[in-house]
């Protein structure tokens, strides 16, 4: 860090847009009635603000907020700050300090009798508060790279999760948060879909995995029970892009696997992760739980998806306080154990294309899944590469966190985005798979942004295209 | 606000591209977002016939349509409608159509 | 010796670290009344062994890119922390084993490590006045922690030969500071050491849980070999 000089701040001053929430309280949706999702009122917030973080914070969190010394060597591992080097503000340390500060001036001890000495404050006003919105939301991918280059083991990614749920309980979020959120709480999925559009989205694409194949008997069950899998997807796939969809039918069609989607807890994505409610969290993969229960499905599996992995595989069980009773797994180590047992027969040379592997902040870093991915890229493409870094030390697409729905903090994710795109260029390959959802569009908009010679896939895609049909039951 | 500038005219978009004000969109705002989003220089029949679903749809219900009601409407295959926008039919063609932006992570 | 520095080197120390080991309980109270959620999971990994990778961080510079990158500032923060050991060893051997001290190698070794410490905390109090990341984050506590350590660093240099009848100075200086540590640390940054098994702990213990800490053999270095391309 050789620098001397500063920058201006790159931290977005968008105002606290509360429209849509005077729409929802207006219209007397249910889940703002009984206050399972929460609206901003004027009053004193930051009473309530203090009153949350006393009460909600953990033990991991009180020493992730105690034990950080200042070091900044968490600066040059953020893309934020590598991509604005003059700018202080971009650095972990500062962000987590925005939060820490205040920890240290009304929970911690030195703080409380001598703020300034170890540069404790407050908040003073809503305004304090859209600021450190706008800090935790806009500034920060919660992608924990951080925390994995901090000597002592700070937990910057988890700080800020934290803070962005005490917001959430006092309605001081972008637009775009309370948006998905509410539509999560009233209809079950993040984008609003209704049952009927979902099951006569399945019906489409059975009928197109059957029409492709030239075999009527391909289903795509829905409520089936003592299946071997439950299968869960991304709203998204349903309302823009059910190709996935059909990949995942074709494939379970050709391994003549036993399998069922619920008709309610399908949604295997959670916002609950990226606004900070475990409340909403445990709502949405309590659903995949007990439809799974219900359906007495063996095995829970979840379609490609970062965040929506991490909420359905780890964070939920504990956010539900449910005890974990059913192997839950990706697609993609499905996918990998029909490989493996010769389920499936596939040609790496329809997949030509030099292929790089996008590892997801959700997946590697706070998950278990970096090399399955690469065992089945490597069985089916022709061309596979890595980026560097990758793996664990991978650089966020810069679309986590639910970065994609906040339309105000795009320019400056897209700034910052230049990290990915001289990473991606320099692979030299055509098209980049990533396991994650947000990822694809995290690096579709770097892609049209930074006009790089690259589409985005995913591995089911991959694996499709590859895929040799053998006959009706694929044995 | 953010304009897009092209032809010597001037749109109001939002951060990602979208129309602000989805109220004042013609066929003429169509085309100039088309090309300077998409970068399709012309809009065919073909993308029209979708550009048109997705603008009635839009008037009469408030809501972006799945992608499932514009293949059935247009008769298009799912990957016709990729190919005549190549950011898909959210981000791409309901963008030209002059919607704001749909919610969510997309 | 005059009794001043007899009581110092002495009763004040005991009586300074029955002071921070009373305050380090209550802080460590404090720490356990936070709760701490179960995973309800299938593990992906051994729990056990991601804390104990967790907790060797510091003996491992190449296992996070932070510190692989900057061998030198690791270097330095070795160096300065061997001499916080140094030091803080002088004030138990001089009041209660001086024979160590009467070997001429022993506390020339003792001052080299100190000396060292002094050079590289000076480079460090550069850094932090200079860069401006530090500037934006840094402290009255922690410009304060590290001058008044290195106050100490140079008074132990001075101290250590263990001569008062030469002057009392330096050993003055030494165990005073030493005594406003002991009271001082608990209350400043300076107690990191004690949050850090906490941290890694509670850090290692989740990751190792979901199978990411330890890497996998070969996981670090596959992930930053450069330049190259598989077909």
């Amino acid at each position: 860090m050789k620098r001397r000089k500063t920058g201006p701040s790159g931290v977005v001053a968008a105002p606290l847009d509360a429209h849509t929430q005077v729409l929802a309280k207006e219209t007397g949706l249910p889940s703002v009635k009984d206050g399972r999702l929460r609206t901003y009122e004027p009053g004193d917030n930051v009473a309530r603000f203090l009153d949350l973080l006393g009460k909600r914070i953990s033990r991991p969190l009180a020493v992730s907020m105690t034990a950080c010394v200042h070091c900044g060597l968490c600066a040059e591992s953020c893309h934020y700050f590598l991509a604005r080097p003059d700018d202080p503000t971009m650095t972990p340390v500062w962000k987590a300090d925005q939060i820490r500060k205040i920890f240290k001036r009304h929970i911690d001890w030195t703080g409380r009798i001598a703020p300034w000495w170890v540069k404790a404050g407050s908040l003073h006003d809503d305004e304090d508060l859209n600021r450190l919105k706008n800090i935790v939301f806009g500034s920060c991918s919660a992608c924990r790279r951080c925390t994995y280059n901090c000597p002592m083991g700070v937990d910057t990614g988890l700080l800020v999760r934290f803070a962005r749920g005490v917001l959430t309980e006092l309605g001081i979020v972008p637009e775009g948060v309370f948006n998905v959120s509410r539509d999560q709480w009233e209809t079950g999925n993040q984008m609003a879909v209704s049952e009927q559009d979902y099951l006569e989205t399945l019906e489409w694409m059975r009928d197109e995995v059957g029409a492709e194949l030239g075999d009527d008997t391909v289903e795509i069950p829905v409520d089936k029970p003592d299946c071997e899998i439950l299968y869960t997807i991304n709203p998204r796939e349903i309302k823009f892009d059910p190709r996935s969809i059909a990949h995942a039918a074709k494939i379970f069609h050709l391994v003549g696997e036993s399998w069922t989607m619920p008709k309610w807890g399908w949604d295997q994505t959670n916002f609950g992760l990226f606004s900070g409610d475990d409340k909403l969290g445990a709502f949405v993969a309590r659903n995949v739980y007990e439809a799974a229960e219900r359906l007495r499905a063996k095995r829970i599996v979840i379609s490609e998806c970062g965040h929506g992995y991490r909420s359905t595989r780890w964070e939920g069980y504990t956010w539900a306080d449910y005890e974990q009773t059913r192997p839950t797994e990706s697609v993609v180590i499905t996918l990998k154990r029909y490989l493996e047992e010769g389920r499936i027969a596939v040609n790496p040379a329809r997949n030509a294309e030099p292929v790089t592997f996008h590892d997801s902040c959700n997946i590697a870093r706070s998950g278990d899944i970096v090399e399955e991915p690469r065992e089945v890229l490597r069985r089916v493409c022709a061309d596979f590469r890595e980026m560097y870094p990758n793996r664990r030390e991978n650089f966020c697409c810069t679309g986590g966190g639910g970065l994609l729905s906040m339309a105000e903090y795009r320019p400056l994710r897209l700034e910052v985005g230049k990290l990915k795109a001289d990473q991606l260029r320099a692979t030299g390959a055509k098209l980049v798979c990533t396991m994650c959802h947000n990822c694809v569009d995290g690096l579709s908009d770097i892609i049209k942004h930074y006009k790089l010679p690259l589409r985005v896939v995913q591995v089911l895609e991959l694996v499709a295209n590859a895929l040799v049909v053998r006959g009706a039951s694929g044995t | 606000m953010p304009t897009i500038e092209i032809e010597g005219r001037q749109l109001e978009v939002n951060e990602e591209g979208f129309l602000l004000h989805p109220e004042q969109w013609t066929e003429e705002t169509a085309k100039l977002l088309a090309k300077a989003e998409e970068g399709l220089d012309e809009l065919t029949a073909e993308h029209w016939a979708v550009v048109k679903f997705i603008r009635d749809y839009y008037l009469e219900k408030n809501l972006a349509p799945m992608v499932r009601k514009m293949c059935q409407a247009t008769g298009f295959p799912l990957m016709k409608i990729y190919d005549l926008f190549p950011s898909g039919p959210a981000k791409g063609a309901c963008k030209v159509a002059g919607l704001p932006k749909p919610d969510g992570c997309v | 010796m005059s009794d001043l520095l007899r009581t110092l080197e002495n009763e004040v120390q005991i009586g300074a670290l029955a002071f921070m080991a009373v305050v380090y309980t209550v802080r460590l109270v404090w720490i356990f009344r936070f709760r701490v959620r179960r995973d309800r999971t299938f593990p992906a990994g051994r729990e056990a062994a991601g804390a104990g990778y967790s907790l060797m961080n510091i003996a491992m510079p190449g296992a996070m890119e932070s510190t692989r990158k900057r061998p030198g500032f690791y270097t330095q923060f070795v160096v300065f922390h061997l001499g916080v050991a140094a030091a803080i060893a002088g004030t138990l051997i001089i009041p209660y084993a001086p024979g160590l001290f009467e070997s001429r190698p022993a506390v020339l070794a003792f001052q080299a490590i100190v000396a060292a410490a002094l050079f590289m905390g000076l480079l460090r109090l550069v850094r932090r006045l200079t860069n401006p990341v530090l500037r934006s984050v840094s402290s009255p506590d922690d410009y304060f922690s590290l001058i008044l350590l290195l106050l100490w660093f140079a008074a132990a240099v001075l101290a250590l030969p263990n001569r008062p009848e030469e002057g009392e100075g330096p050993l003055i200086l030494y165990f005073g500071l030493t005594a406003f540590f002991l009271v001082y640390v608990p209350f400043s940054k300076i107690c990191h050491y004690l949050y850090y098994p906490f941290t890694r702990y509670y850090l290692g213990r989740s990751l190792g849980h979901r199978g990411a800490f330890p890497p996998a053999k070969d996981e670090r270095a596959r992930a930053r070999r450069s330049g190259e391309s598989r077909a």
